[in-house]
């Protein structure tokens, strides 16, 4: 848990045509934490996570990486910086198996052929690293795995790479309850191994199981974001669904938890 | 008592202590440089070569060079501990199984073997199957290895100076001398120590678990009943009579549930399993499956269900609350069915725990599943019996 940041966002605004998707949007990820982005349908989580990886353009607004300020125009210059994204269809190949899939289209090579046993060698290191003991061999084809270990094989697919953010997008919709157990543990080893983590998660129960610090959007604002301890289900359900629980969210002190924004540009207020 | 004056620690104190060390560093922390033990003891070089000499000619640790440094000039030897040739026998008895486990030095599990436990057997019935398993492992051990001595972990409460199951009412369990019934059976002539599950999980999970340099932990373990180890400063929290951490008979509800021990309104029959399977309706279902598959219920919009676990884990959340306060721990684990449960209510959980706590005790206090998983309970067991070899490695 450090001081500074890994990503910091200011100010972010985001419209597509005349519709303002984001308003003034601050967000931060911390090293070593999992940081929880919550918010109802439409909120604009998926559009501040694609922005974060440089598939928007972002209309206004400012990154920080390591207290540096950076410019993220394409999903190259995100990987460049070490953020990964694990969306929620996986985008994984059923055909091919776990070592082929983890380095789809980053495969290593050896003169003109693949470096099959350094590629084997570091998938395995990598589950190992994750304490994963739930797949037998790394070389059984995606479509015979179950949906949690899919999920881990997308979640090590991400943390291969040096990667030093990683945002995960609904990661246990659509597992049973043991399975979402396993990938809850993973989810909160990544961080404990100094990643930092972003988990978007309607499921309150995985949120407040993993997560050191909950953001919460509302209707393209970022109403809140705080720690985790210093809050309650009850409370985390209010500023999803009216963007304010007692002094929290829009009506809150400014800059209370370092949620509501201070001065609002005039181009935001629409 | 007049303080009879000390004479400073002999050399053969001084050399069993810093052997006992090196030991003890490798056995946590696996293969170590020459280079690293050196800084990590504070001892200089030549008596960290002595040192792993005497060890290695024991056959408890071997020595070998590095992959590759990637720097310049002679690599640092690598000290190994001898996990494949130096072990311990680990038991755990638990309220629906059996398990015995061979264990290397070093805390990796070589070998295991696992029996259902029908809930009424008592100590005598358990020891004759827990041999068993043993003499079945015995047939594959190299016949060079050393056994340094077993381990039990048992659920309920165990008197520290000689091992005695004094109360375990999860098991029906009263005053079982398992210890003694097991030597009988094995017939090898190996110390047994006997300890709690909680107690001894706490301690594999702060060796080389979750809570590796975390001094301050509390370990929660659930089956039918919930137990607790405590690690305060850095050391294993017994009690006088090495009874302590017995927090799911904390009475929480005045008057409430009759609980196994014979009270009513202890921690455990609101979160151990009969509080979970009587809120829930099903209260003729046994066992950790029925547990999860009133979580799964739940899970897939079963509104009883989802009461009962929703209710569960308010529960948790209001003893952990207290522990909280009371030792002000970093580190917070949930094993055996609370690893479930806290899983599947952290919301719960955290609110009540939030609303209940003190700000100063939860400011740092991290939530955490074991990352042993239910091995914890045969690693710890285990390091009972290294205890014995680390304390004197050479005896």
């Amino acid at each position: 848990m450090s001081a500074t940041p890994l990503l910091e966002l200011r100010g972010i605004d985001k419209s597509f045509g005349p519709v303002q998707v984001l308003r003034d949007v601050a967000f931060a990820a911390h090293p070593g934490e999992v940081t929880a982005l919550v918010g109802d349908n439409g909120a604009g989580k998926s559009t501040l996570v694609k922005c974060i990886s440089g598939i928007h353009p972002t209309d206004a607004g400012e990154f920080l990486f390591d207290g540096r300020p950076v410019t993220i125009n394409s999903p190259r210059d995100a990987a460049a910086l070490g953020i990964e994204v694990v969306y929620q269809d996986l985008a994984l190949c059923d055909n091919l198996d776990i070592v082929q899939n983890m380095f789809l289209g980053r495969e290593k090579r050896s003169g003109i052929v693949l470096d099959e046993p350094t590629m084997e060698q570091m998938a395995a290191e990598t589950l190992a690293g994750l304490s994963v003991r739930t797949v037998k061999s790394l070389r059984q084809h995606v479509a015979s795995l179950s949906g949690g270990q899919r999920q881990t094989v997308a979640i090590a697919k991400a943390v291969l790479w040096n990667s030093r953010l990683v945002i995960l997008d609904e990661p246990t919709a659509a597992l049973g309850v043991a399975q979402t157990a396993q990938v809850l543990e993973l989810v909160r080893r990544l961080a404990d191994n100094g990643l930092a983590v972003v988990l978007i998660s309607h499921n309150m129960n995985d949120v407040f199981a993993v997560s050191d610090r909950i953001a919460a959007l509302y209707l393209g604002q970022m109403v809140a974001q705080v720690k985790t301890t210093d809050i309650t289900h009850s409370q985390v359900v209010e500023l999803i669904t009216a963007g304010r629980s007692g002094g929290l969210g829009l009506t809150g002190e400014p800059g209370g938890n370092g949620a509501a924004p201070a001065d609002t540009t005039p181009g935001a207020i629409r | 008592m007049a303080v009879a004056m000390r004479a400073g620690p002999s050399q053969d104190e001084i050399r069993r202590q810093n052997l006992g060390a090196l030991l003890r560093y490798v056995h946590v922390h696996g293969a170590t440089t020459r280079a690293e033990l050196t800084t990590a003891l504070g001892l200089n070089r030549s008596t960290i070569g002595a040192l792993t000499a005497d060890l290695a000619g024991a056959g408890l640790v071997s020595e070998g060079t590095p992959k590759e440094t990637g720097r310049a000039g002679r690599p640092s030897l690598v000290v190994r501990p001898e996990s494949g040739r130096v072990y311990a026998y680990a038991y755990s008895v638990e309220v629906d199984r059996l398990r015995a486990a061979r264990v290397g030095l070093g805390g990796e599990v070589l070998d295991r073997r696992e029996m259902d436990r029908p809930r009424n057997l008592v100590a005598g019935e358990a020891a004759p199957l827990l041999a068993g398993a043993v003499k079945e492992m015995h047939q594959s051990v190299p016949p060079d290895a050393i056994c340094v001595g077993a381990g039990v972990a048992v659920c309920g409460m165990v008197r520290r100076e000689d091992g005695l199951v004094r109360l375990s009412p999860t098991t029906g369990w009263v005053d079982e001398p398992i210890g003694a019934a097991l030597a009988v059976e094995l017939g090898i002539d190996v110390p047994i120590t006997v300890g709690n599950v909680a107690d001894v999980a706490a301690y594999a999970e702060h060796a080389r678990g979750a809570a590796v340099g975390c001094d301050n932990v509390i370990y929660i373990y659930g089956d039918v009943g919930v137990g607790a180890g405590i690690i305060a400063g850095g050391r294993r929290l017994r009690g006088h009579g090495g009874y302590g951490g017995e927090v799911g008979h904390m009475v929480v509800v005045r008057d409430g549930v009759r609980c196994d021990c014979g009270r009513r309104g202890c921690w455990e029959t609101e979160i151990g399993e009969h509080g979970l399977l009587r809120a829930a309706g099903r209260s003729e279902a046994r066992g950790r499956d029925a547990l999860l598959a009133v979580a799964d219920a739940a899970d897939r919009g079963d509104a009883r269900a989802q009461t009962a676990v929703r209710q569960a884990g308010d529960w948790l959340g209001f003893g952990v609350a207290n522990l909280v306060n009371i030792f002000n721990p970093e580190m917070v684990i949930f094993g055996g069915t609370m690893r479930d449960l806290y899983l599947a209510s952290a919301a719960q959980v955290r609110s009540r725990l939030n609303s209940n706590g003190l700000p100063a005790c939860l400011e740092h206090v991290r939530l955490r599943t074991p990352k042993l998983g239910d091995d914890a309970a045969l690693i710890g067991a285990a390091e009972l019996a290294f205890e014995r070899l680390l304390a004197d490695p050479l005896n």
